[in-house]
């Protein structure tokens, strides 16, 4: 189970990684594995201000149906629309082209209190 | 409920990188590569089941087609011996207590197969009937194997020496072969020693059959309108309810006869409705739905691999005009859905 170290991690396996001066967020490749084939995505309009920890997306696979919440608080920039109709790259690349949006953040610090790598590999074991 | 039971098969699958779930009591493969991959491999080419959790037991003797005949709706007298028939086990207010499907091997041999979950109400049923008749609980000795899709018949005729055709059950080397299943694609399922499962299980890989799980096994199914006893079909409902009016063979006597007449004669107050999404959003089991002036809740929802959008169907109460649209709620917010007769995918 990879867990690249450019990045900050949740405890609900969500990850943020600095990107063109906003925070790019996804799903850990633990949480895909777990999730099983992704099959829907509900994503969150742009613009839309987001508090820490606010549910920001649905992820459904063919079993279940799971929650992504914002690792940091601001305003969503940028949407992945490439997983409306090809949800199985969050599968098959859960760090690069699953991505599923972009925040502005209010205060770009707020993840370095985040998990870093060595801590989320910790937490997944 | 803890899953305590296996297959004979576990070991196996565990080799083959599955992960498991709990299928009333029952530690089953959920998925192998994954759910997707398996689904269109028996819709495109073959995939392979272990589904040993399922109930079977024999009713062997004199009395056997006479106790199938009063203890279900449908009947045998509608087929021939060498052939299999879906049919449902009611309550005496015309609840369906199971659906099953019934291998007739020969004259006085009967396979009866109940849903895992209900292999032992419908197994004491039968045998505090005070039938002349020898049960036989076939679990414990044995696998349950579902061989499907378009490529299946070449590659059980390779194993068996011929394809059992639709609904057609046989005999052959040791194994029971009956042309059923619960996908929609031709096939069989095979009821094999289990001494001998691992060789099948491997001989049907090795030929190009993809291991499939309980996922696919589900979404194959929901795209046929098969209904899932438990979600689709319990004992609060009846067959007339669930669109399964075909499966009545009125001219017997069986349990809850009475009550399908009377249901009959005033018209069912709910009826099972399918309906598809327009996009991939999911309807799930227990989201509410209505259409016009009828509401009610999903009893089976999913993604539709082939179709990729969400199917479901539910019951609506009253029975709705043919032409009033469905709405599903997913999450607290109404989804406009297009209203389907199932199957969903014509095959």
């Amino acid at each position: 189970m990879t867990v690249p170290d450019d990045r900050r991690y949740t405890d609900q396996h969500e990850w943020a990684l600095r990107h063109d001066g906003m925070i790019r967020i996804g799903i850990t490749d633990y949480a895909q594995e777990a999730l099983g084939d992704v099959v829907f995505v509900d994503l969150p309009a742009t613009g839309r201000r987001i508090a820490t920890g606010e549910s920001i997306a649905e992820v459904e696979s063919t079993k279940s149906v799971a929650e992504i919440y914002a690792p940091c608080a601001g305003t969503i920039a940028a949407v992945n629309q490439v997983l409306a109709e090809h949800p199985e790259q969050i599968n098959a690349d859960p760090y690069g082209a699953g991505w599923f949006v972009d925040v502005t953040p209010d205060d770009p610090a707020e993840i370095d209190r985040l998990l870093d790598a060595a801590g989320y590999q910790a937490l997944i074991g | 409920m803890t899953a305590s039971l296996r297959s004979p098969l576990h070991a196996t699958h565990e080799a083959l990188g599955a992960r498991f779930t709990d299928f009333g009591g029952w530690e089953m493969p959920l998925q192998y590569a994954g759910t997707l991959a398996e689904h269109h491999a028996v819709r495109s080419a073959a995939g392979v089941f272990d589904v040993s959790h399922l109930g079977r037991f024999a009713v062997d003797g004199p009395d056997a087609e006479a106790l199938v005949g009063r203890m279900l709706c449908n009947h045998l007298g509608r087929i021939a011996p060498g052939r299999a028939q879906y049919t449902l086990m009611l309550t005496p207010s015309g609840g369906v207590i199971d659906d099953i499907i019934v291998w007739w091997l020969a004259p006085g041999r009967i396979i009866v197969l109940p849903n895992g979950v209900n292999h032992d109400r419908v197994r004491d049923a039968f045998a505090g009937a005070g039938a002349d008749v020898h049960i036989t609980d076939l679990r414990p000795t044995t696998v349950l194997l579902a061989v499907q899709g378009p490529q299946a018949p070449a590659l059980l005729a390779t194993i068996l020496g011929t394809a059992p055709k639709r609904f057609r059950v046989s005999e052959v080397d040791g194994m029971v072969a009956a042309g059923t299943g619960y996908t929609g694609e031709s096939g069989a399922e095979l009821i094999v020693e289990a001494a001998r499962a691992t060789g099948v299980w491997e001989r049907l890989t090795a030929g190009g059959a993809t291991p499939c799980g309980l996922g696919a096994r589900d979404t194959l199914r929901l795209e046929m309108g098969y209904p899932l006893w438990g979600q689709d079909l319990d004992v609060d409902t009846t067959p007339l309810e669930a669109g399964l009016e075909w499966v009545v063979d009125w001219d017997h006597e069986f349990v809850g006869r009475d009550a399908l007449i009377a249901q009959r004669a005033a018209g069912p107050s709910r009826t099972l409705v399918g309906f598809a999404f327009p996009d991939r959003r999911i309807p799930r089991h227990g989201f509410p739905m209505r259409c016009g002036h009828s509401i009610g809740v999903v009893s089976s929802g999913n993604f539709s691999p082939s179709l990729e959008v969400g199917i479901g169907m539910g019951y609506l109460a009253p029975v709705p005009p043919a032409d009033a649209s469905v709405e599903v709620e997913v999450r607290g917010e109404w989804f406009p859905a297009r209203r389907v007769d199932p199957p969903f995918l014509e095959r």
